[in-house]
């Protein structure tokens, strides 16, 4: 075998060798890339597919069923009192939070009592986000309950009531609709047909929901949030600290030299009766 | 040159056998797993109510009002499809890499929550939103955070695992 013979066996092999080895780098590559593809594409896949199915899930933010006579854009509010009276009160509440249910134990009565004089037109917005937090479905529910009995005219006597009777933040009794009917028949002519399918079939669960969107992007962080013709009264209004005694002043002066609003029977749902004397305040006449 | 080749097998085969054997393999399978449970977890808890997952990224009042609900909804899906892919072993470092991304983008969130004085729950496993100043918990959750970042990048610089779809195409 001459030397220029075997010189050029070695390099033909190393030229086979090279390519081989090239061949191996560009499939390795290629593996690579594929894989990487393959991991965007997962990726991409998930993240569209996602995003559209929540978008249709949370779709209607205009609710398609508000309960009736709920005011303001969309029909998100729940009123009470007369329409025409000169002080509004905007309330924000949750019905498992338990500040909530201080303020109403406080103050509910006066409410009630300012509005059946002509003085206030309240507007309650029904949160429900300690559910978020606290895991369950009492604020939901509750907030439905609430819905069905304005659509029976009743729903200042059962709001009163089941601020009356609330749970323990983290004992989630308003979930079960058992709980939220059973309270309902303190309220007369509550109870129906009507109102415990409304209650069970979750029927503005889809308002809750709207309502509670709404609250996202309000600002407020926390409820009971309550303003008195804008301003924010809860816990302070200025220095002084909310009580009866302050909110009929402050009702009063915000009312000076304007005309009462109309009230009458049958316009609103009388004054809660015998459940609203349990209350500790104020000295009744 | 000698003297180097002799010090690398003196250093190395225990340690290197720690970092690069069988067992090192699976215990990089077991990292696999765990972060498959903690994305997929997480991904799960905050599914089911879009406008509670929108509300979690609004409280951190970082993005604008646009972009709250885009990455509201998207965000649970990115966690699962990260929870799969390390569920069947595909592209483990790179799934690594954006898995470290996303964790240092949400300690930077809860740290920059923390720094402007505001109140929140992170929404990390679903809830958020604002909550009483007494009930945040950043330091808990930016700690966990850490923790996982950890278990990630165990997995950025030893990607090769066991029962992986990475090993089964390298075959």
């Amino acid at each position: 075998m001459s030397e220029k013979n075997r010189e050029g066996k070695r390099s033909a092999r190393e030229k086979m060798l090279e390519a081989r080895a090239s061949d191996e780098t560009r499939a390795k590559r290629n593996k690579k890339l594929g894989v990487i593809g393959g991991v965007a594409a997962v990726i991409a896949v998930a993240v569209v597919v996602g995003v559209v199915v929540q978008n249709q899930r949370s779709k209607p933010e205009t609710p398609v069923a508000a309960p009736v006579g709920a005011v303001a854009d969309k029909n998100l509010v729940i009123p009470s009192g007369p329409a025409n009276a000169p002080s509004v009160l905007t309330v924000y509440e949750d019905p498992r939070c338990p500040a909530c249910g201080a303020f109403e134990r406080q103050l509910s009565p006066t409410v009630d009592q300012l509005e059946d004089q002509g003085k206030l037109y309240v507007n309650y917005h029904l949160v429900s986000f300690i559910d978020r937090s606290l895991s369950g479905k009492g604020s939901k529910y509750g907030a439905n309950a609430l819905a069905c009995a304005q659509d029976a005219g009743h729903f200042r006597d059962y709001h009163d009531v089941l601020y009356r009777n609330q749970p323990e933040e983290t004992s989630d009794s308003f979930g079960n609709n058992a709980t939220l009917l059973s309270l309902a028949k303190q309220v007369n002519g509550l109870d129906s047909p009507t109102f415990e399918s409304c209650v069970n079939d979750n029927r503005y669960g889809g308002w809750v929901s709207s309502v509670q969107q709404d609250f996202d992007k309000s600002g407020y962080k926390s409820t009971p949030t309550v303003l008195l013709n804008g301003k924010p009264i809860y816990p302070k209004n200025g220095e002084e600290q909310i009580s009866p005694e302050n909110l009929v002043k402050w009702v009063d002066a915000a009312n000076q030299g304007k005309p009462l609003g109309t009230t009458g029977p049958g316009k609103e749902s009388p004054a809660p009766s015998s459940t609203a004397a349990e209350s500790n305040t104020p000295p009744s006449p | 040159m000698a003297s180097q080749q002799m010090a690398e097998p003196h250093a190395g085969p225990a340690l290197r056998r720690a970092v690069e054997g069988s067992t090192a393999q699976w215990f990089g399978l077991a990292v696999r797993i765990a972060l498959v449970v903690v994305w997929g977890w997480a991904g799960l808890a905050k599914i089911s109510d879009p406008a509670e997952a929108a509300q979690a990224v609004r409280a951190y009042e970082i993005l604008p009002e646009s972009l709250v609900k885009p990455i509201g909804y998207g965000l649970p899906f990115l966690e699962l499809a990260l929870a799969l892919l390390l569920l069947i072993g595909l592209g483990v470092r790179i799934v690594a890499v954006i898995s470290a991304l996303l964790l240092f983008t949400f300690v930077a969130g809860i740290g920059s929550a923390w720094a402007r004085g505001i109140s929140i729950d992170c929404g990390c496993f679903g809830g958020g939103g604002a909550v009483d100043a007494s009930k945040t918990e950043y330091l808990q959750e930016i700690l966990r955070d850490c923790g996982f970042l950890l278990l990630v990048s165990w997995l950025v610089f030893r990607p090769h695992t066991r029962l992986s779809a990475d090993a089964w195409l390298a075959a």
